[in-house]
Order: structure tokens, then C-alpha cells, then sequence
């Protein structure tokens, strides 16, 4: 697909994006509609609240593949790294365990301020994760796949440095870090719609509000922005945009941030919903996330959101006695996905060179 | 000597079977396919053999299993996979690169929770007490299993290469649209490629049901998947040596790293600590560091042609094929 | 192709080979006595290191504790570990290491059942007194004659704390069941759970699975809400129980939580916050059991970790303690040093069978059991004391305790 007349371009693309954003809303609910059952617009509330965690986890995740075409294994890991750094730059003490055993800062920042902060520092470990497993290979010309399997074992080490330093024990965030709030919202019962009023964590809430912000903004910085256009381009082809003068380096580091950055603040934001649960905090999001973000269409950002949302209603769906099931259903939703639609629900078709 | 057999023998066998499954992964890599199924096969086969072990073949006394049974199973376990291989392979390998991959991921999830879901397989215990052939604590008796399965799984993928079907699966992982346009029918030779590394998987997770000697749905996972992508690409995936060595290598590394070098006499005490607790650090740093230094992998066809003679005689060395270089220079 | 030379390789290879076979010439210990070495395989890695961490803890402190007051009549003893990961393949690794090169007289672990089953019968075939601190599943003693372990199959203990539920709110006629489908704990103890739910005649509203990897509960929940239980009973562990609880609680439902032995974990506590009030917990050992091996056991860890001990830490002190106690009682009838080491850990055995000890976990002992064919095999726990507490969390939620109700 090349680059034509860039505002037409966007437009396009902000048009795909409504069709296809609308399509799959108006899906979601026709298969509401069908359950129909008292628990249908629950469910769906339901879905579209663990589905926000998927996608705000697969968002940084999808960034990084948009641009460089490889899957980053340790982004599992920069989400888990996020929620402890958080942890700690709000003043609170390490545990027990691990050689840093009851240390903490001599500071402690209000909450909002230290995600913010855990984000840019998970950023900054996406930073140093390029120069030492991405860009060394990159320049060698290696396999794709070798950027894979090194970004793994980066991802081993980071968990296994956690475990060490930390211990293996459970971390919570204090509660109410954003002011007094409710637990939980009642929706009401929608006019009689549903027989139980219907109810949502108002975490949830936040971490689906947040994903849906953090997308707008993404897409518009890749869509809007000049650095963003350079990205594009770089994605496009490597070589030609850096024959055009455009710093590939500097702007993969860019894409490295980002997503470290939309990944701590994801795993502080998660970590608050339901605890960091130890060094294999991150890690237990990835395999689902990797549904995520190629049911999306791999490197297709709005297409993360709508995969995570997809999974999330599918899962919530689930008929009470196959809830044994509901782990299975993401992944047999993706295998039906990928045999109609190879490149995924919001993927463009790849035209084999010839 | 014995210190070393008795204490390494387990670890000696998963060896073995890493280079097996590597090898389970390598067939379909041959025909270009990254299909990561491996470990959904190795799976099914672990559950076939543990099921027929107890289930079937019972009334052998512990210590006394006959051991041509174990092959029968591993037999039977590798026709299981073969069948599942079909009904999975068929269609998804229309999918290329990463969607292979994930379809075969989705694949080895839905088989561990159905697993779980199974109470003829155990549930979460799985099926314990597989009969065992051998009286024996160190498992080290296994190896009269493994070894035969590694070479002979070895010596076919060797032959495999040489061979037209091979040639075939080379073909369409350079260039499918060439090779088809050449005559060689890439569903064919995919679905073939797939088939024979489940066969593969199947078997090596049959043996391991008895030296485990327990069977579980936390056998086969996603983590597994990885790994074994770790095994081919540490090891090389441009001859079958690569990802055996790999396999050996990568399982070896944290043993030697935790018993060897952290246990070493006379090491600072605090680097003996972190290599002990930190092993798995090291672990995925050298991962990291390997792929860095040997992109192609440890092992790859060039090593040989390079070692057989000096640099002026290679040309003529090079023209007579040698079975070790080929597949790579195809 | 690759730039890296042929002799580059072989140097890396001759380094990996030397590395493996390296013989590992045991130090010789300088101390005038040595010490009899115990070894112990929990998970110290890999996604159950929580677990494994608490029972390093235990042990640990059953180590200064015995040495203090003079090991084995005089001998010290040192915990030799060997950590086994999360997999059974570990598992077996770290039992063939501690058995063939540490020569330890008996070892304490594996972390799971799992893990026990396929590393248990190394250790029966080689001889070696295998003490589980937290195997619970069924058919762990009948591995082998040399298998015990010091922690209750649940059978025993969940029912107590549906009783105390009833006790408290007689009117609970409607009951749901949670438990963790993947966990091998779990799904036993929920078992026992839904046969008391039946055996007290009460109506299971609904029963619904989890994985222990799960963080998110709506699901599961809203299926079981509208069905307006007054009691709901979960099995799992510390993080997904504690996370369960949570969600419940903010979702709306009000009604008696019970927990099984896996929420028995202080760990909960930061996970429900104070949510986790009111949960009624089956537990197999309680720190507020007053004896005097608990109390110091008690002291010790919250010296170390600043809050109560865990039924883990609880479950691997009272393992090293029989295994201490009984090789006390082997040496007042045989001297140990006259004993080669077959001898010793084949005698150890019968002596921990025999034995009864005083341990945080109250006064056990050990029952013969026999396997399938009904040849002779391990001992099963017999465990006097079990107990069903309360979470009560102080206000804020920070920090909190299980509080005795009978």
C-alpha cells in the first residue's frame, strides 16, 4: 500500500476504522440480542471490561510489530516491570524475599505521578531492550525469527532478575489511589431491560476508558504526526525512508518507548485491578495477547483493541457450564479466524510479491 | 564417573527427547513452515502411552514392563499424532509465518484445556504411575529408548534431506511459487512435513510418560513451543545436527550452570549464590547473547564443509556432496 | 554466511564440554563434626517460587532452630537445597542430585503433587525417605514405602469450615462452589467441599471453574449472582482465590465466603485488602496453635518476615522436624556414625514411621499404607489438630489476621 495524498490517507483509514469499529460493536450486540437472556447485556458489560485488559496489554505489544514486523517476547515482561516500578516510586517497601529485602526509596510519589513515572522507566527498559537484543541483530540482517527467540531470553532474564531482587510474593497497590471511588458501579437495569441491575468494577471502567484513549492517541500520533508519518514509512520499508534522510534508529527507539510506556502504564493500571502477582505477572498475559493482536490483524492498532474486546465478549459469553471452556474459546475463535480471514479481522491482504 | 551418571542420568535422557522434539519443529521449518505444534503432539502422544500403559497393557509387575511395549506405544502414540497432524494440518497450513504459528499455539491451548477437562486423562493429577521397565533410580536405562529414537530420528531426517521429498521441502521453503511452478505440490509436502514432525513429537512424548513417570495437562504448553523454537534457531536450523545440538545444548546449560559452575570448589561464595539463584538470568542472557554471535546457530553446513579440508582443496571437496552439507546449500 | 571462525566454536563447545564433566570434588568440610545433610527440592523458580519461597523459609528456620539446641544429640545437620523448578522433569533432576551427590539422608519436597509423582519414585527406588510438605493429592503415600508427608489431604479438612458457616448463619440453604481447575489441590479439596455441600443437605446452586492463572473473575461471578447464594466456597490459591474474593465482594455479594486450605496465606491479605473480612478458612496448621515448638517457630519467622507464618513455612519446619527427631531416636538405638548411609536412610524410615512428634502443625504421626496391589508403601499423615479461623482485617485493609472460631 503506498503512501498517496497523506489527509486522504487518513481519512480513509479513520473511515476504515469507524466501519470496521462499527461493524464489530454492531456484531457484538446482535450476538447480545441472540443471547437475548436475562445476563446478555451483562455479559457483554462483562466482556468489553476483560477485554479492555487485553487490549491495553496487547496495545504496546502490536506497536512494536506495526514498525519492525517481529514479535516482542519480553514485552511481557517491560508490562511487569511497570507495575513493580510503580510500586515502588510510590514510596512503598520490598518484601521479605530477594536481595533488596526491605529496601525503599527515600520518596514516595502520589499515584498517578509514580505510573506515570513506572511507565516512562518501563519505557526506558524498551529503550535498552532495542540496543541490546533488537538492534544488534537488525544490523547483522539476521532471521526475523532470531529476534524472537533473543527476545525471549531477554524476557527470561528480566523475570528471573525480578524474582531475585524481589521475591516471588504478592504486590498490591494501595487502595483508592485516584481519590475516594466507588468499587463498583451499578449501571441500573437499563429501563427493565435486564432483571438484575447490571454492575462493573469501576477499575475496569478506567482500564477500558484508558485503552480506548491510549488508541485515539496512538493512531493519531502514527496517522497525525510527522515523527508518526516517518514511522510509517520506516515500516513501509527500512532501507528507501532511511535513503530519504529519515533516522531509522532514532525512530525504532521512539517505538521502543511507546510501547514500554503503554505497557508499564498497562501493567500499573492491571496491577491495580488485580494485584502483581509476581514475576510471571506479565508473562501470563502474553499468550492471550498474542491472540489478541493477530486476531486484530498483527500490527494493527486499532485492530488490538477490537481483538482484545472480540476475545473478551466472546469469553464472557460462555454458557455457565462450559465456563471450564472459557480459556479455550480465545484460541478457538483465533484458529476460526485465521482460516477465513488469514490476516486477521481488521488485517489488510498482503498481495504475495511475485 | 557414577556420581556424574547417577546424578545427570535423567537430565542426560531430556537431552535426548530436546533433540528429538528440535527435531519435531526442524521437519516443518525444512518445508518453511513455523509450525510450533510440537509440543501439542508430544502431548497427545504422552496421554496415549500413559492411557495404554495403565489402562491396556497392565499386569506387569513395577521394574518389570516389557520394553517392546513401550514401542508399541510409541508406535501407536506416533499414529495418534499423525492422525491429529492430518486433521490440523490439512487446513491450517494454507496460513504462512506467524499465523501458522499462532494457529498451531490456539491448536496446543485448546488440547491442554480440553485435557483438563477430561477426567479419563486425569484432570489436573494427570495419570500417575506409568509402569516403569527398569528398576532403576537414575533413569539413566532410558537412553537404551531415547538414544535409538534420537538417531534414528537422525538418520532419517539425514536421509529425508538427500531425498527427493526432501529436496522437495527445501524447494518450497526458498521459494514456494517457484517450486510449485516447478511441479512440487506445496499442500503435499506441507501437510507431509508437518505429519512426520508430529510422528516425531508423538513418540518422544510416549517415552517421556515413562520416565516421568506421570503424564499432566502441564505437559506440551505454549512455554514448551518456545523453547523448542529456541532448541532449532540456538542450534541452527539449516541441518538436522543443528537443532539436536541445540536441544542438548540449551538443555544442559542451566543443570551445568546450577551444578557445575556454581558448585565448583573454591568460588567466591556470592557469585556462587547468584550463579545458584541467578542461573536462570545467565540462562536467558546466553540465549540472547547466542543468537547475537551465532545468527545461523551453532551448528550450520559450513562448519563441515569447512573442516573436511583446507580452504584451496574446497571447491573440489564441495562438488562431491557430502551428507551433511547439502541441505544446507540447497 | 557466518563470520565466526570454526576454532571460536570449538572453544565454546570444549568449554560447555569441560563444564559438564568437571568433576565436582565435594568440599571437605573443616568442621570437627559433619553435619548430617538433609536435602530440600521445593520450587525456587518458576511461577510456583511463592510457594517454594515459604517452604525455603520453614525450612530454613527449622535449620537454626535444630542446630541451636544441639542437631542430632551433638551433630549438626545443613540443609542441602536443590531447586525444581516449576516441572516434573526438575523435579526429578533435583532428586537424583540430592540422592547422588549431596548424599543426603532424606529430603523434603517436591513443591507439587504433580511434580511428586513423577520424582517420588526415584527417591523409594534408590531408598531415600522422602518427606512431601505440601503434596495433597491422593495416592502421594502409595508411590512408595519411603513416601510421607506432613500435610492433610484435604479430605479432612474442608468440611469443618462449611459446619462453622452453617453455625454462624443457620439459614444457609444455598451454596456455590469455585474451585481451580488446573490445580491438582484444588480439585480434590473441592470435591470434598461438594460432598459435604450434599451431605448437609444443602442445594449447590452452581459449580464453576477457574485457572490458577486467572486475574479476572466477572464471569464466573455474574453466572452465579443471580442465583442468590448465601454461601460460596472456593478452592484455589493465595493470588486467584485472594483476587476471587475481591471481585465477589465488589460485585455485590454479600453473603459467608468460605475458603479451602490453599487461601490459608497471609499472602491473601494484600490481594482483598479488606475485602477478605469474614472469609472462613480451613486450615491445616494455625500460627495461633500454642505449643512451644510453634511459639518459637512463630517468633522465628515473624523475626524474619515481619508478619505470621504461612502454612507452608508451618508445613516444611514440622517436615525437618521429623526428620530431625527421628534420626535423634535412630541414634539413641543405633549410633548414626556406625551406620553406612543405605542403612541409615532404610532405618530412618521405619523410625519415622514409628515415631510421634510434637510439631507446629500438633501432634503427628504417620500410618502404613499400601498400594493397589497391596504391597506395603508409605505413611500417610495422621494430623490431631485441625482448625477453622477467620480472616479479620484492620481498618484500611493493610494488614490483618485469621482469628480461631470453634
Amino acid at each position: 500500500m503506498k503512501l498517496t495524498d497523506q489527509s486522504s490517507q487518513q481519512y480513509r483509514r479513520l473511515w476504515w476504522f469507524a466501519s470496521r469499529g462499527l461493524a464489530a460493536v454492531a456484531a457484538v450486540l446482535l450476538i447480545a440480542a441472540v443471547i437475548g437472556a436475562p445476563s446478555g447485556l451483562q455479559n457483554l458489560f462483562n466482556g468489553l471490561a476483560i477485554g479492555g485488559v487485553y487490549a491495553i496489554f496487547a496495545l504496546g505489544y502490536t506497536l512494536i510489530f506495526s514498525i519492525l514486523r517481529i514479535i516482542n517476547f519480553a514485552h511481557g515482561a517491560i508490562f511487569t516491570l511497570g507495575a513493580y516500578f510503580t510500586y515502588f516510586l510510590t514510596g512503598a517497601a520490598v518484601g521479605f524475599n530477594g536481595l533488596l529485602a526491605n529496601q525503599k526509596l527515600p520518596f514516595g510519589l502520589p499515584f498517578p505521578l509514580a505510573m506515570i513515572g513506572g511507565g516512562i522507566l518501563a519505557g526506558l527498559c524498551g529503550i535498552f531492550i532495542e540496543r541490546v537484543a533488537f538492534r544488534p541483530l537488525r544490523n547483522k540482517g539476521a532471521d526475523p525469527l532470531l529476534t524472537l527467540v533473543s527476545s525471549l531470553g531477554v524476557a527470561v532474564a528480566i523475570v528471573n532478575i525480578i524474582q531475585l531482587l524481589v521475591g516471588a510474593e504478592i504486590y498490591s497497590y494501595p487502595r483508592n489511589p485516584f481519590g475516594e471511588m466507588p468499587a463498583a458501579l451499578n449501571l441500573g437495569n437499563f429501563g427493565g431491560l435486564t432483571a438484575r441491575p447490571i454492575i462493573i468494577r469501576t477499575i475496569q471502567v478506567i482500564i477500558f476508558g484508558v485503552s480506548m484513549v491510549t488508541v485515539v492517541l496512538l493512531t493519531y500520533f502514527i496517522n497525525g504526526t510527522k515523527t508518526g508519518k516517518a514511522l510509517r514509512a520506516v515500516a513501509e520499508d527500512a532501507t528507501t525512508s532511511s535513503l530519504l534522510g529519515i533516522n531509522t534508529n532514532r525512530l525504532i527507539l521512539i517505538t521502543f518507548f511507546l510501547s514500554g510506556l503503554v505497557g508499564g502504564i498497562a501493567g500499573t493500571l492491571v496491577g491495580l485491578s488485580v494485584n502483581v502477582s509476581g514475576p510471571y505477572f506479565g508473562i501470563n498475559f502474553g499468550l492471550k495477547g498474542l491472540a489478541v493482536i493477530v486476531l486484530g490483524g498483527l500490527g494493527d492498532i486499532p485492530g488490538a483493541v477490537v481483538g482484545g474486546l472480540v476475545i473478551g465478549v466472546a469469553e464472557s459469553f460462555v454458557p455457565s457450564e462450559y465456563v471450564a471452556y472459557k480459556e479455550a474459546i480465545a484460541f478457538a475463535v483465533l484458529f476460526v479466524v485465521l482460516l477465513l480471514r488469514p490476516q486477521g479481522l481488521l488485517g489488510r491482504v498482503v498481495v504475495q510479491k511475485v | 564417573m557414577e556420581v556424574f551418571l547417577s546424578s545427570y542420568g535423567a537430565a542426560i535422557v531430556q537431552m535426548a527427547l530436546a533433540g528429538v522434539l528440535a527435531l519435531s519443529l526442524y521437519l516443518p521449518l525444512m518445508a518453511g513452515q513455523l509450525s510450533l505444534a510440537s509440543p501439542g503432539f508430544y502431548a497427545v502422544g504422552g496421554y496415549t502411552a500413559a492411557l495404554l500403559s495403565t489402562t491396556v497393557f497392565t499386569g506387569y509387575a513395577n521394574g518389570s514392563y516389557p520394553i517392546p511395549l513401550i514401542v508399541v506405544e510409541m508406535v501407536i502414540a506416533g499414529g495418534v499424532s499423525a492422525l491429529f497432524a492430518l486433521i490440523i494440518g490439512i487446513p491450517s497450513l494454507r496460513l504462512r509465518g506467524i499465523y501458522l504459528a499462532l494457529a498451531t499455539i490456539a491448536f496446543i491451548e485448546i488440547l491442554r484445556v480440553f485435557a483438563l477437562n477430561q477426567p479419563w486423562l486425569g484432570g489436573a493429577v494427570g495419570i500417575y504411575n506409568i509402569p516403569q521397565p527398569f528398576f532403576s533410580a537414575t533413569r539413566i536405562e532410558y537412553l537404551l529408548l531415547a538414544l535409538p529414537l534420537l538417531f534414528g530420528a537422525m538418520f532419517f531426517v539425514a536421509r529425508l534431506e538427500r531425498s527427493r521429498v526432501g529436496r522437495a521441502f527445501i524447494a518450497l521453503r526458498e521459494d514456494e511459487l517457484a517450486a510449485s511452478a516447478m511441479g512440487v505440490r506445496p499442500t503435499y509436502y506441507k501437510v507431509l512435513a508437518f505429519t512426520l514432525g508430529a510422528v516425531l513429537a508423538g513418540m518422544a512424548g510416549a517415552l517421556n510418560a515413562h520416565i516421568l513417570n506421570t503424564w499432566n495437562a502441564r505437559q506440551g504448553t505454549f512455554d514448551l513451543s518456545i523453547l523448542i523454537l529456541a532448541y532449532v534457531l540456538v542450534g541452527g536450523s539449516r541441518t538436522f545436527l543443528g537443532p539436536v545440538i541445540g536441544g542438548a545444548f540449551l538443555v544442559a546449560l542451566p543443570e551445568i550452570i546450577l551444578r557445575e559452575i556454581a558448585g565448583a570448589p573454591g568460588l567466591n561464595p556470592v557469585i556462587a549464590t547468584f550463579l545458584r539463584d541467578g542461573r536462570l538470568i545467565l540462562f536467558g542472557v546466553l540465549i540472547a547473547v547466542s543468537v547475537f554471535f551465532f545468527p545461523y546457530g551453532l551448528i550450520t553446513p559450513e562448519l563441515f564443509k569447512r573442516r573436511r579440508k583446507k580452504p584451496e582443496k574446497v571447491t573440489v571437496e564441495a562438488a562431491k556432496p557430502t551428507p551433511n552439507v547439502r541441505g544446507g546449500n540447497l | 554466511m557466518s563470520k565466526v571462525s570454526l576454532s571460536k566454536r570449538l572453544i565454546v563447545f570444549a568449554i560447555a564440554a569441560l563444564l559438564a564433566v568437571a568433576p565436582s570434588a565435594l568440599l571437605a568440610q573443616a568442621q570437627e563434626v559433619e553435619p548430617i545433610v538433609i536435602g530440600v527440592a521445593v520450587a525456587q523458580t518458576s511461577n510456583v517460587a511463592l510457594l517454594g519461597q515459604e517452604q525455603v523459609i520453614g525450612a530454613q528456620i527449622a535449620e537454626e532452630f535444630f542446630n541451636a539446641r544441639g542437631g542430632v544429640n551433638g551433630r549438626p545437620i545443613r540443609l542441602a537445597f536443590a531447586d525444581t523448578g516449576g516441572d516434573e522433569a526438575g523435579a526429578i533432576n533435583a532428586f537424583q542430585t540430592l540422592i547422588n551427590r549431596e548424599n543426603v539422608v532424606g529430603i523434603l519436597g517436591p513443591t507439587l503433587s504433580q511434580q511428586a509423582f513423577a520424582a517420588d519414585p526415584i527417591a523409594d527406588q534408590a531408598g531415600v525417605p522422602v518427606i512431601a510438605p505440601s503434596n495433597t493429592a491422593r495416592g502421594i503415600p502409595q508411590i512408595g514405602r519411603f513416601i510421607f508427608r506432613v500435610s492433610a489431604p484435604v479430605a479432612i479438612v474442608a468440611p469443618n469450615a462449611v459446619k462453622q458457616a452453617l453455625k454462624q448463619n443457620p439459614d444457609i440453604k444455598r451454596v456455590a462452589v469455585f474451585y481451580a481447575q488446573n490445580d491438582a489441590f484444588s480439585v480434590s479439596e473441592t470435591g470434598t467441599f461438594q460432598q459435604t455441600v450434599k451431605d448437609l443437605e444443602l442445594e449447590l446452586l452452581d459449580v464453576q471453574t477457574f485457572q490458577t492463572t486467572d486475574t479476572d473473575f466477572t464471569t464466573q461471578i455474574t453466572n452465579v449472582l443471580p442465583l442468590d447464594p448465601q454461601l460460596v466456597i472456593i478452592s484455589g490459591l493465595a493470588a486467584d482465590g485472594g483476587n476471587l474474593v475481591k471481585q465477589l465482594r465488589e460485585l455485590g455479594y454479600e453473603g459467608a465466603i468460605v475458603g479451602g486450605n490453599g487461601l490459608n496465606t497471609a499472602n491473601i491479605f494484600p490481594v482483598c485488602q479488606e475485602l477478605c473480612d469474614g472469609i472462613l478458612i480451613a486450615q491445616a496448621y494455625s500460627y495461633q496453635y500454642d505449643s512451644e515448638v510453634n511459639n518459637a517457630f512463630r517468633e522465628a519467622y515473624k523475626a524474619k518476615q515481619e508478619k505470621e507464618p504461612p502454612q507452608f513455612s508451618g508445613q516444611a519446619f514440622a517436615g525437618i522436624q521429623v526428620f530431625v527427631e527421628a534420626l535423634t531416636n535412630l541414634d539413641n538405638r543405633k549410633p548414626l556414625k556406625d551406620l553406612d548411609l543405605a542403612t541409615l536412610r532404610a532405618e530412618l524410615r521405619e523410625e519415622i514411621m514409628k515415631g510421634k512428634f510434637d510439631t507446629p502443625l500438633g501432634p503427628i504421626s504417620f500410618e502404613e499404607t499400601k498400594k493397589d496391589d497391596g504391597s506395603p508403601a508409605g505413611g500417610e499423615l495422621v494430623q490431631e489438630q485441625f482448625y477453622v479461623a477467620q480472616i479479620q482485617m484492620d481498618p484500611g485493609g493493610a494488614t490483618g489476621r485469621f482469628v480461631f472460631v470453634d
